[in-house]
């Protein structure tokens, strides 16, 4: 008996250490994530995934994490929310990842959410909105610069107001991301005591927006704040271009996606002059920070090849400052304790080559970066101005602020 | 009973026992979420079929009957908390409803103008879906799982045994179809609708019936998706994507036997779930592509066809 004891004893320490030998061998550090590689977000998908992977070969470079290789484990969510449970339950269950991305967008993030909380995990969000604030996971931390819910449509209105708007006109899709600007942008126009004098939400698939537009002239607002998704944002833009808004309208855009991405702004070219629009980052001389510059060399060198957009301003960075967070928590924390890095992001002020984030207790950032800039003396068919500067002169927020809107929009247009 | 039916009970005994031992055996979770997702497509596929294949109107609105189903549950759970078994009842209750409706529509309209109609029908619901404001609108909504039932640990086991149940009773349901006089009447007008009138067949009864049955259970499958995603937004839930794999799980399976979309929607839920975490890129769309144009060209009749076939050399080989 005695003996038995004593050989299963020795059987156990042995393999105690020879598996734990076998970690310190520099087993990798995974990190899982889906990404929508096919489907209606594969763009910006692909884009996001180019920067994190150019991160991950970057501190492989430096000698890894803690000592070890990071390996990305990536599954495609197909752009949508029915893919994103089981794939996160097989990254956590059957890959056993030591640390988790969030997918790209909002849709095939918020069915993972309740799932990420239950296990105690650390979720880098990438570009979703407000998907925690039913949830209340603490370990949630926002990439985005969107800040608090309703800074987005503060910070349009806010400059419409200050260029002499008083009357808010409000045009959306009927999609997910657009429905959620708009319902901030009623809130905020009523505390800013505003009056919405046109509210209209179109379905996805319009293509002619000439009609509705002649609706918005004649309700003649002062600001018009537009949430639109890329094709209809392209429509919009055309129908301005052919019956204009009226000399009233001080501001236009706000909340058009599409006007981030490379091909679609060399598509529209001169169309887009004047519009006020949001974006993440832009090559502005605001806006570089340590390692920013390095960062869009080498992702210029490998857009083509990965086939995504030639600028990949939008969401690259950030996917390579969501490796840059991780990286910087758990060289403080000294291990892969999700308590600790939760502990450390939460408390401090990370510097990114997207520039200090600094996190909020519901997980976005404390403030928000989310920037307004306007497009000025675009030409058409040239994808190589948007490299420069001046071309999107970005008007909030104050601290990355490059120059003063040109208003009324008739005048910005020319 | 005869001596088929007896196999059949035991078989679908022993399935749900497995089921059951499955939930209270594994600790890891994601052979929950993988197999749920294929059950799911297995009732969805049986479903379609006592329509599509029994009584040959191809009905595109799978996804309509889906996102009902989903956004039943939504609502049930939103405004009064309904336990699961409510939500899915009531799903099943309104597609039933719905399954009328669709089934009076084949008065007027039949072969691929009953199928353009379907495709109609999802577009028209989900913009209903879309401006209604109360169950997320376009911008979606979050629930939360409440605590599972015992003897589960975990939601997704939970939800994992319902959809085996709903199998089972689908399966129930559509074999008994096929074997009763409701099988041989949808039978005649497939063939010929005119001439199984005129011998006597109540074709729009039978076909009244069809359509309630396959929009019942179709909801019923969708009803447990809003708590597994916990989650629905009107694209999502309306995917057209459900219309198509189902459709397509359906013909390699065969649709002339009611084994034939069970067997193409493991096939085809399998090799899905197998390719999104293997291959992962634009080329499990190719292959599954490819899968299907392979089977329409070369096994007609799908898998179940197939069978038939071999069954039949052997037999002429013997004799």
């Amino acid at each position: 008996m005695k003996r038995r004891t004593f050989l299963g004893g020795t059987i156990a320490v042995t393999t105690l250490g020879l598996t734990s030998g076998a970690g310190a061998q520099q087993a990798p550090i995974k990190i899982g994530m889906s990404m929508a590689l096919t489907g209606g977000l594969a763009g910006g998908g692909k884009a996001s995934l180019l920067g994190t992977e150019i991160w991950r070969d970057d501190i492989n470079a430096r000698g890894g994490l803690l000592g070890r290789k990071v390996e990305l484990v990536v599954y495609d969510d197909k752009s949508s929310a029915s893919e994103t449970p089981a794939i996160y339950s097989k990254l956590l269950d059957v890959d056993k990842v030591d640390l988790l991305f969030g997918p790209y967008a909002t849709v095939p993030t918020a069915p993972i959410m309740p799932l990420v909380k239950q296990r105690g995990m650390v979720l880098i969000g990438n570009f979703a909105f407000q998907v925690n604030s039913k949830v209340g996971h603490d370990m949630w931390f926002n990439v985005a610069p969107w800040g608090p819910a309703d800074s987005w449509a503060a910070s349009f209105l806010d400059l419409g107001q200050k260029a002499g708007g008083k009357t808010v006109a409000l045009l959306a899709a009927d999609q997910e991301f657009a429905q959620n600007l708009a319902l901030t942008a009623r809130d905020v126009a009523k505390k800013m005591n505003m009056p919405i004098v046109f509210d209209q939400s179109y379905p996805p698939t319009t293509v002619e927006f000439s009609g509705i537009l002649r609706a918005l002239n004649a309700a003649k607002p002062d600001i018009v704040y537009v949430a639109s998704y890329p094709p209809d944002s392209a429509g919009i833009l055309r129908a301005v271009n052919e019956i204009g808004v009226g000399d009233n309208v001080k501001i236009f855009g706000g909340g058009m996606v599409g006007l981030q991405f490379g091909a679609v702004m060399e598509n529209l070219g001169s169309l887009l002059n004047g519009v006020v629009n949001y974006n993440s980052w832009l090559p502005e001389p605001t806006m570089f920070f340590d390692g920013t510059k390095a960062f869009f060399e080498t992702y210029s060198k490998r857009a083509p090849e990965a086939k995504v957009d030639p600028l990949g301003y939008y969401l690259a960075p950030f996917g390579f400052a969501s490796g840059q967070l991780i990286e910087q928590a758990v060289k403080a924390a000294g291990s892969l304790d999700q308590k600790a890095i939760a502990k450390y992001l939460r408390e401090n002020t990370h510097q990114t080559i997207v520039g200090p984030i600094a996190f909020s207790a519901d997980g976005e950032r404390k403030e928000n970066a989310t920037l307004q800039a306007q497009f000025r003396g675009i030409v058409d068919k040239n994808m190589d101005q948007f490299r420069k500067s001046g071309k999107q002169v970005i008007l909030y927020p104050a601290k990355l602020k490059s120059g003063e809107l040109i208003t009324p929009f008739e005048a910005a247009r020319n | 009973m005869n001596r088929g039916g007896t196999t059949f009970w035991i078989g679908a005994i022993l399935f749900l026992a497995a089921a059951f031992a499955m939930t209270q055996l594994i600790g890891n979770q994601y052979p929950f979420f993988a197999c749920y997702v294929i059950l799911q497509f297995i009732v969805l596929a049986i479903a379609w079929n006592v329509l599509g294949g029994y009584a040959g109107y191809v009905n595109f609105g799978t996804s309509a009957f889906f996102g009902v189903g989903v956004y039943t549950a939504v609502f049930l759970f939103k405004s009064i908390g309904a336990p699961l078994v409510v939500q899915i009842a009531a799903a099943a209750i309104v597609g039933a409803l719905m399954g009328f409706a669709l089934g009076l529509l084949t008065l007027r309209m039949q072969g691929i103008f009953f199928s353009i109609a379907t495709i109609a029908l999802t577009i028209v619901i989900e913009t209903a879906i879309t401006n209604w404001r109360y169950v997320g609108g376009a911008a979606g909504i979050q629930m939360q799982q409440p605590a599972p039932m015992a003897p589960f640990t975990s939601y997704v086991q939970m939800l994992f045994f319902v959809q085996a149940l709903l199998v089972v009773l689908a399966v129930a349901i559509s074999r008994y179809i096929q074997n009763s006089w409701i099988g041989r009447g949808l039978q005649a007008l497939k063939d010929d609708e005119l001439a199984a009138e005129c011998t006597g067949v109540p074709t729009l009864r039978l076909k009244l019936l069809a359509c309630v049955i396959s929009g019942a259970l179709m909801c019923a499958a969708g009803a447990p998706a809003a708590m597994y995603l916990q989650y629905a937004d009107p694209s999502s839930a309306f995917n057209l994507n459900y219309s198509v794999s189902v459709l397509a799980m359906s013909l390699i399976g065969g649709t002339a036997h009611w084994a034939g979309p069970i067997i193409g929607a493991i096939l085809l839920g399998a090799t899905q779930q197998l390719l999104t975490v293997t291959i992962s890129s634009e080329v499990n769309v190719l292959i599954l592509g490819v899968m299907l144009v392979l089977f329409v060209v070369g096994a007609p009749e799908g898998i179940i066809g197939l069978i038939r076939k071999a069954r039949g050399n052997r037999g002429e080989g013997e004799a």
